[in-house]
């Protein structure tokens, strides 16, 4: 059945591939950045008790997580040109991913800080310390160790999502794909040399999520 | 220095303080016992507020605690809270979680909170532990660090609630030492406990809750050798067969 595969081909078109695969990191490796601040801001005003905040921040939340990733970026896509925002395809893409991934943060980080003993705030208040002393000293420092492999989870999510950005035409590892589907009609080669290109990110990502997991387990247990 | 005036508490339905009234003097040793769910605990979390209450006063030292305008912090910072579970920040050493509160809520120096959590950590006799983490510890030496954290906030009141019902017996002592050992120093301390050889040795007070309210009042020989009310008299005898 390999003997079916034309591997030369891949070689042929193995520059596109590496473009597409630089792209994917890029448009990846900004998305989940922003995506950590939008998360981080939108869980502070989650567990807010300012009505103004707490409020748009479920609206926020639950909306990105109650439509698929494909609706999003198809309404950015077509939506911001019609409100008058024009903005090339890659950063719609970026756009997208960060609004999405960003609520999936926000809740990471907010099962990290109530995961958080209550009786360790209930210490942290009977000693005198205020509510911004508490969260830096004593629930911060404890909720972020727990989130940290949770966030390479969603990293990983978020590359793979990446791909849907080839249906609005970036031009990123899936959409290589398709333009040498398109180019030259070898669908099985093409998919299975993206589908390598993705696994090897996604060990990446999968080996720095184990290291750091075993480093957290060993600091907790020192 | 502790006053309650007809406090009242519910938590939903349940009546959880039923008009509570209660003067703790300066120096003043008051153990707290009755059967679990009587409110001895929530009585102490009120005094510091880490419980709102829905009706009366609590004044500690002439500040109302219940009061919107009253600060906290300097409340706080003034009432050590010793709890069943030592709450000790697992992500700190030993001298840290004692240097805490002294740094952030006293703005103190690191040397001189340094200095007086050293200091607390010897009363206690744990010297040779501030760089160790709370998990490298028994329960016993942890609540040891848990005191020494209260204490080193140089506090007029100490509260515990309940802090010897969390360890293994070998290591209530070590514990009860400690806090003989503050009463010595003339320390008003609040104590929900039921280690009746405590209450006889060094307590003033004894006060017998059930169902929210105060049932009975008396210094410790008197109420452990002959309680007025027939539900404290129901409640020693448990408390002794066991």
């Amino acid at each position: 059945m390999l003997a079916d595969f034309n591997f030369r081909i891949i070689f042929e078109y193995l520059p596109l591939f590496l473009t597409g695969l630089r792209s994917t990191f890029f448009i990846s490796g900004v998305s989940i950045m922003l995506a950590l601040v939008t998360g981080t801001i939108a869980c502070a005003c989650r567990i807010s008790s300012i009505k103004m905040l707490k409020y748009p921040a479920i609206a926020y939340i639950e909306v990105i997580r109650s439509t698929p990733l494909l609706v999003q970026i198809y309404f950015l896509y077509f939506g911001l040109p019609t409100l008058g925002i024009r903005v090339p395809e890659i950063q719609t893409g970026i756009i997208a991913l960060m609004l999405n991934s960003g609520a999936y943060i926000a809740e990471i980080i907010r099962a990290g800080i109530t995961s958080v003993d209550d009786g360790q705030i209930e210490a942290g208040v009977s000693s005198g310390l205020n509510y911004f002393q508490r969260m830096r000293f004593i629930i911060l420092p404890q909720a972020l160790g727990a989130t940290v492999p949770p966030l390479l989870g969603q990293s990983i999510v978020l590359v793979k999502d990446s791909a849907l950005l080839s249906l609005i035409s970036v031009m990123e590892l899936t959409r290589c794909g398709q333009t040498m589907t398109s180019e030259r009609f070898m669908p099985t080669e093409a998919f299975l040399t993206v589908a390598f290109f993705y696994m090897c990110i996604y060990f990446c990502l999968k080996s720095l999520a184990d290291w750091s997991q075993k480093k957290l387990i060993f600091r907790e247990a020192y | 220095m502790i006053e309650f005036k007809h406090v009242n508490k519910w938590f939903g339905k349940l009546h959880v303080l039923d008009d509570i009234n209660l003067d703790i003097d300066p120096g003043e040793v008051l153990v707290i016992c009755g059967p679990s769910g009587s409110g001895k605990s929530t009585l102490i979390r009120c005094i510091n507020r880490l419980e709102p209450i829905q009706e009366g006063e609590i004044i500690v030292d002439g500040v109302p605690v219940h009061d919107k305008k009253t600060n906290l912090t300097k409340l706080r910072a003034d009432i050590g809270f010793v709890f069943q579970q030592f709450h000790l920040y697992p992500h700190m050493t030993v001298l840290q979680n004692v240097m805490l509160a002294p740094v952030n809520v006293k703005k103190m120096s690191a040397a001189a909170a340094e200095e007086i959590a050293r200091e607390k950590l010897t009363q206690v006799g744990l010297t040779d532990k501030a760089g160790a983490y709370p998990i490298q510890l028994s329960g016993g030496q942890q609540q040891r660090v848990a005191i020494a954290r209260g204490l080193a906030m140089s506090p007029k009141i100490m509260l515990f609630d309940e802090p010897t019902s969390a360890l293994d017996p070998e290591m209530i002592g070590e514990v009860l030492d400690v806090m003989v050992n503050l009463v010595s120093e003339g320390m008003t301390m609040c104590v929900v406990t039921h280690e009746m050889g405590f209450a006889r040795k060094v307590a003033d007070r004894v006060l017998f809750m059930d169902f929210g309210k105060i049932i009975e009042t008396g210094r410790p020989d008197e109420f452990f050798d002959n309680p007025q009310t027939h539900r404290a008299a129901d409640f020693i005898s448990k408390i002794l067969t066991h």
